[in-house]
């Protein structure tokens, strides 16, 4: 237990890290970077390790409903190609939750499915459940784009497991995010869920306003990373959590949400092609993100 | 080892009075020349400023040789990247010395971006006399001009004027670490954290890419380069270290690129010491050679290796610097400590090696008595002439007198940079923004 906690709050501390050095002086720095960002990687593995093996069999499920449900989503390269969500905990299978694919969005409604089903299951559970429900959804097409959302995914998922893991915090909110839920959100962009409120809604404000606009609507989609974290609150509520605690930890992960997403879009030439609401976003990112990216997202795609 | 104090406490700050310091007098190198007659440092401010040892006199021969400021000069000023919208830092990261070649010093300093070629020379002539100008400089009316004269050479006060050379720009995407000056003379590399490229002194719109270890999709990269030198006597071999504690020993004569190495040396980690910091303390901070040749000394966070360039597999020594620091990695990673680069440095017969700690402490070690002493650079500790006394670092249990505790330990006193004169020992240590200049005891 106690690994757990100290690998939480090294999470949050890299993540934080992560954060400053966007507005650090004389640019990002690629040594510090890398080395914060296998320090991320060890902490969440060994956070996702101790729920791996109880949320397998959730994530089995979560899978099964996702794709039932996301077939023709537009679902993304985002999902790294790992096809195989369980077996991997860390890496392939997380989710890319970076720009608010499609996938996060199934994500959520796995998550939440799993949450019903595994109750007071941390984020690990969440996590994976993501990866498996994502695997399933992913192309393999966007392959290398995929590794890169796989990178990004993880760290994300790591956001999401700090958001979540945040105790006390009052989230009770986990988003138990029903399907529709899910596409109401798009973390970096949408201002006004719609659908779902309070979860991304708190997020969402923070989400870069210039391509809120025009990323809305298209993609109702795009969870923002925090939701899966919402989710993993979940235990207390599966239905409807809405409210959404802006910690600290929540708006670093918006903004890394924005961030990576930018990445993402500015990573990956190509746009799925079914999506094309998501590549507008995605262009819409990346257009924003584009001249900070450069040294940044050397250091964000290192991750 | 005894040492006598001659302690230079250069303040470049304004505010010459207070006890903080201004962040851009933080020193960020030092080195000395060749022939330790001058001694360069520069700071988080851009400025360089060097030294010069005093001759010795027969009227005062207990004042052995103090270095006094010889010349200050501003080396590289903030820049704006504008298609990128960074900042470019003005930090002097490193500096070289070229070998004296006439009357006139070369030295080659660097920020994140950008190496110069600065020129230090002495002028105690002007020229005097001008026919077509007054001596105010004003230009003197042609009709009034009635007979011709030549221009005399009259002495003046002596001058250290510094200029630059030469600009070799635009080479770098990423930021500039490290630069070796080549012992052919001609030549010289700098290196960034995916890249090196090799220089002609003489050339600056044109440099060669020697290692790119970048990989074509940046989401696989796992290590970066964090220093690199040339070998002191072949021209051809240089290596370089690596994030994730690795040297390689390369070859120029064999490929144009030498992304594949000749040598690498590594040593496979301790699986009991595994912690989620276990990559960041075995990043090496920084490399160099022995004035022989034929030995490495590597830094990495809590440990100063010496490497034989016959063996490959282990080191040869390796000297703990503060191990009492490994149960405090967690917090050190919070308060960033664990990412501070410190250097590392030979004597001049390669017997003594010494590196900088926390609490402005620095450590030597003997590789041939296997002695070691921790020393304090401070103003409190140390008075002019005093011998420093050594320190030491109560691990746990009970302190002794004069024994400093773990906890009590100042990490915001570092000493990342420090420098052994080539020769002599005299030694220069960097505490934040003082220099301090340490000789060994004169009977």
């Amino acid at each position: 237990m106690e690994y757990k906690v100290e690998a939480h709050r090294i999470m949050s501390i890299s993540l934080g890290k992560i954060y400053n050095s966007r507005v650090q002086r004389g640019g990002i720095k690629l040594h510090k970077n890398l080395l914060v960002s296998l320090v991320l990687r060890s902490a969440r593995q060994v956070y996702l390790r101790d729920y791996y093996g109880g949320i397998c069999l959730s994530a089995q499920q979560a899978r099964e409903w996702c794709e039932g449900e996301y077939m023709d989503s537009e679902q993304d390269k985002l999902v790294p190609g790992s096809t195989e969500s369980l077996p991997e905990s860390d890496g392939q299978s997380e989710v890319a939750v970076d720009k608010g694919e499609p996938i996060n969005v199934v994500e959520s409604p796995a998550s939440l499915d799993v949450e019903s089903q595994a109750s007071g299951e941390q984020e690990h559970a969440e996590n994976v459940i993501l990866d498996s429900g994502c695997s399933d959804l992913k192309t393999t097409e966007e392959s290398p784009e995929a590794s890169a959302t796989c990178e990004v995914s993880n760290v994300v998922t790591t956001i999401s497991s700090n958001c979540i893991s945040d105790p006390s915090p009052s989230n009770p909110k986990e988003a138990t995010e029903t399907p529709t839920d899910c596409q109401t959100d798009d973390s970096e962009s949408v201002e006004e869920n719609s659908h779902k409120p309070k979860v991304p809604r708190a997020y969402t404000n923070r989400k870069r306003s210039a391509d809120d606009s025009e990323l809305k609507d298209p993609l109702p989609k795009r969870t923002k990373v925090i939701s899966p974290l919402l989710i993993s609150k979940n235990d207390e509520n599966k239905g409807e959590t809405e409210e959404m605690d802006t910690s600290n930890v929540s708006s670093l992960i918006t903004i890394f949400g924005s961030s990576f997403s930018g990445l993402l879009s500015s990573e990956d030439g190509a746009q799925p092609d079914s999506e094309v609401e998501d590549s507008d976003s995605g262009q819409i990112c990346c257009d924003q993100m584009l001249k900070n990216l450069n040294p940044w997202s050397t250091a964000i795609v290192a991750f | 080892m005894d040492e006598e104090i001659d302690t230079r406490k250069i303040n470049n700050s304004f505010l010459r009075d207070h006890n903080y310091a201004t962040e851009a007098d933080i020193i960020s190198t030092v080195e000395f020349n060749p022939t330790g007659e001058l001694l360069a440092t520069g700071d988080k401010g851009g400025r360089v400023v060097v030294f010069q040892r005093e001759r010795e006199s027969k009227n005062q021969p207990h004042r052995r040789g103090e270095y006094n400021v010889y010349s200050t000069f501003q080396s590289h000023e903030p820049e704006f990247d504008y298609l990128k919208s960074l900042e470019i830092e003005e930090k002097i990261n490193k500096i070289r010395w070229l070998p004296q070649q006439n009357a006139a010093y070369f030295l080659l300093s660097t920020n994140d971006k950008t190496v110069k070629l600065w020129k230090v020379s002495e002028r105690d002539k002007r020229p005097e006399g001008y026919n077509l100008k007054d001596e105010d400089g004003r230009i003197r009316d042609p009709t009034t001009i009635t007979a011709l004269r030549v221009p005399v050479l009259q002495p003046m006060d002596l001058m250290v004027e510094a200029t630059p050379r030469r600009v070799f720009s635009n080479a770098h995407t990423y930021h500039i670490n490290s630069i070796s000056v080549n012992s052919d003379y001609e030549t010289y590399m700098s290196t960034d954290d995916l890249r090196i490229n090799l220089w002609n002194l003489e050339i600056t719109n044109r440099s060669f890419n020697i290692v790119d270890i970048k990989p074509t999709n940046m989401e696989e990269l796992t290590e970066v380069i964090t220093a690199a030198e040339f070998q002191p006597n072949q021209c051809n071999t240089f290596v370089y270290s690596s994030s994730k504690g690795s040297i390689r020993l390369c070859d120029m004569r064999a490929s144009a690129l030498c992304d594949n190495h000749s040598k690498l040396f590594e040593e496979p980690e301790d699986p009991s010491n595994r912690s989620f910091f276990s990559e960041i303390i075995s990043s090496i901070s920084d490399v160099k050679f022995s004035h022989s040749g034929r030995y490495l000394i590597t830094r990495d966070y809590l440990t100063v290796k010496v490497w034989d360039l016959n063996m490959e597999s282990k080191p040869l020594e390796t000297y703990q610097v503060h191990d009492y620091l490994r149960s405090k990695l967690c917090s050190l990673y919070e308060n960033d400590c664990i990412f501070d680069k410190f250097e590392c440095v030979w004597n001049g017969s390669d017997s003594v090696i010494m590196t900088g700690s926390y609490n402005n402490f620095f450590r030597m070690f003997d590789r041939n008595t296997k002695r070691d002493v921790t020393l304090e650079a401070s103003r409190e500790n140390s008075k002019p002439r005093a011998i420093l006394k050594p320190r030491k670092v109560c691990v746990g249990g009970k302190r002794r007198k004069d024994e400093i505790s773990v906890d009590s330990l100042d990490f915001s006193k570092k000493i990342l940079h420090t420098a052994w004169h080539p020769s002599e020992n005299i030694i220069a240590v960097a505490a934040t923004n003082n220099l301090y200049i340490f000789q060994d005891k004169v009977n």
